[in-house]
C-alpha cells in the first residue's frame, strides 16, 4: 500500500519531467524503458522530487537507484509516504 | 511499457567494454547509452583503444573493473548534481585548497573507490575529455616527435592517463610525475606499471610552487589542474620555468565545471590563456569543447580548454 501511495505520488512528476502523460510509472520502470530518461533528465528528476518529498538523496543513495523500485525503497527509508 | 529498443554497438569483441556497459546497464540505466554515443562520434578506434586501455589496467580482474565503473557512475553523479546548482549560482562552493585536500586527495576510500576511477573511464566516456586526447595525439604529441626531446614532466599526475599515453606514444622517452596526493601517484605508478614502463618512469610527491624544479624539461603536461587550485597564476610562473626554452607543453583547463574539488572558476578559455601568457609561456594552438550540449538557454555545462605552449 505504501509503494502505491509513494509511486502515485511521483508520477506526476515523472510524467513532467519526461513529457509523458502517459507513462506508467511502476516498480520495475528503469531508464531503459523511457526514450528521454537519459543522465540529464535523471538529474533534473532526482532534484524534482528532492524538491517534492522534502528529502535529500546522498551520493550512495542516488547510487543505489537503478530503477523506480530502489528510489521507492529510499524514499520510504528516509519516512515518506506520498502523502 | 514496451523496453525501447537501442541501436547497441556488438561488443562481442570487446569483453572489457562489454563490461563497462553491463554494469552501467544494470546500476546506472540513464548513463548506458554513453558508449553507444562515443562509437557514434569516434568510431571503432574509439572501441579498440578503450579496450585496449582497460585489458592492460585491469587485466582481466573484471570484479576489480566493475567497481571502478561503479566509482564512475558516483564521481558523475556528484559531478552532474553540482552543474545543477552552479546553473543558479554561477559560482564553486567556497573551498580552501587545505578543505579540498583534506576532503578529496588526502582521503584514500574517496580517491579509489570513486574519484580515480572517475577520473580514469571521464577520459574515454566523456566527449571533451576524449577529444581532449585526440588533440594530444593529432597536435601534441607530432610537435613532441619532431623536437626529439626524451623526457617530460607531469604535474598533477591524476590517475597517471596522460603519464602513460606519453611513454605508450615514445618508447624512448622518460617521466617524471608530480602530485600532492599520495594516492594519484599510488594509481600513477600502477598505471604505468600495467603497461610496462615503470622502468621509464618516477613518481614524486613535490610541490612545484614551494620546492621548484630548477632542471627544465623539454615537455611539460599539466592536465586540468588549474582549477583545483587558489593561486594558479603562482603555480603558473612555476611551472613555465619547468619548461626548457624551445620546449612544449600541453596545459589544459576545466571551464564551469564544478566539482568537489574545483576551487578557481575560469569561465573562459581566454582567462587561461592570459594567465599562460602572464607566466612567460606562448600560446601555439588551442581547443575548447563542452561535454554535452545544453539543454535550454542558461544552463551551463562543463567544458575544457586545451593550449599547446612554449617559451
Amino acid at each position: 500500500m505504501l509503494d502505491e501511495a509513494i509511486i502515485s505520488s511521483i508520477t506526476p512528476v515523472f510524467r513532467r519531467i519526461f513529457e509523458d502523460e502517459s507513462l506508467v510509472v511502476t516498480r520495475s520502470l528503469d531508464a531503459s524503458m523511457v526514450p528521454s530518461w537519459d543522465s540529464l533528465n535523471h538529474i533534473a528528476l532526482i532534484l524534482e522530487l528532492e524538491s517534492h518529498a522534502g528529502v535529500k538523496f546522498t551520493t550512495d543513495e542516488l547510487a543505489s537507484m537503478a530503477n523506480v523500485g530502489d528510489l521507492v525503497d529510499v524514499l520510504k527509508g528516509k519516512g515518506y509516504s506520498g502523502a | 511499457m514496451a523496453a525501447t529498443q537501442v541501436d547497441r554497438a556488438p561488443l562481442d569483441a570487446y569483453p572489457h567494454v562489454r563490461e563497462v556497459q553491463r554494469v552501467l546497464d544494470e546500476r546506472f540505466p540513464y548513463f548506458a547509452r554513453i558508449i553507444d554515443r562515443q562509437v557514434q562520434e569516434f568510431g571503432p578506434a574509439w572501441l579498440a583503444f578503450l579496450e585496449s586501455d582497460l585489458a592492460k589496467f585491469f587485466q582481466g580482474d573484471l570484479e576489480r573493473l566493475g567497481q571502478a565503473v561503479f566509482g564512475y557512475g558516483r564521481f558523475a553523479l556528484d559531478g552532474m548534481r553540482l552543474q545543477k546548482l552552479f546553473d543558479k549560482t554561477h559560482r564553486y562552493e567556497f573551498k580552501s585548497y587545505a578543505e579540498a585536500s583534506d576532503e578529496v586527495y588526502q582521503n584514500r576510500d574517496y580517491m579509489f573507490s570513486l574519484y580515480l576511477p572517475g577520473i580514469y573511464l571521464s577520459h574515454f566516456l566523456w566527449l571533451h575529455h576524449y577529444k581532449q586526447h585526440v588533440f594530444f595525439e593529432e597536435k601534441f604529441l607530432p610537435l613532441v616527435r619532431n623536437h626529439g626531446g626524451m623526457e617530460f614532466y607531469d604535474v598533477g599526475v591524476g590517475t597517471g592517463f596522460y603519464s602513460k599515453e606519453m611513454l605508450r606514444a615514445l618508447p624512448d622517452i622518460r617521466g617524471n610525475g608530480f602530485d600532492l596526493s599520495p594516492y594519484s601517484l599510488e594509481h600513477t605508478a600502477k598505471m604505468v606499471d600495467a603497461f610496462g614502463f615503470l622502468p621509464r618512469y618516477q613518481t614524486n610527491l613535490r610541490n612545484i610552487v614551494s620546492e621548484p624544479i630548477e632542471k627544465p624539461a623539454p615537455f611539460i603536461i599539466n592536465i586540468e589542474v588549474l582549477e583545483h587550485l587558489e593561486d594558479p597564476q603562482e603555480f603558473l610562473n612555476a611551472l613555465c620555468k619547468m619548461l626548457e626554452p624551445g620546449g612544449y607543453g600541453l596545459i589544459s583547463a576545466a571551464l564551469t565545471a564544478p566539482n568537489a574539488d574545483h576551487i578557481y572558476l575560469y569561465n573562459t578559455a581566454q582567462e587561461v590563456a592570459d594567465q599562460l601568457v602572464s607566466a612567460g609561456f606562448k600560446v601555439l594552438d588551442h581547443i575548447e569543447d563542452e561535454a554535452y550540449q545544453p539543454r535550454k538557454p542558461g544552463d551551463t555545462v562543463p567544458r575544457n580548454a586545451a593550449f599547446i605552449v612554449s617559451r
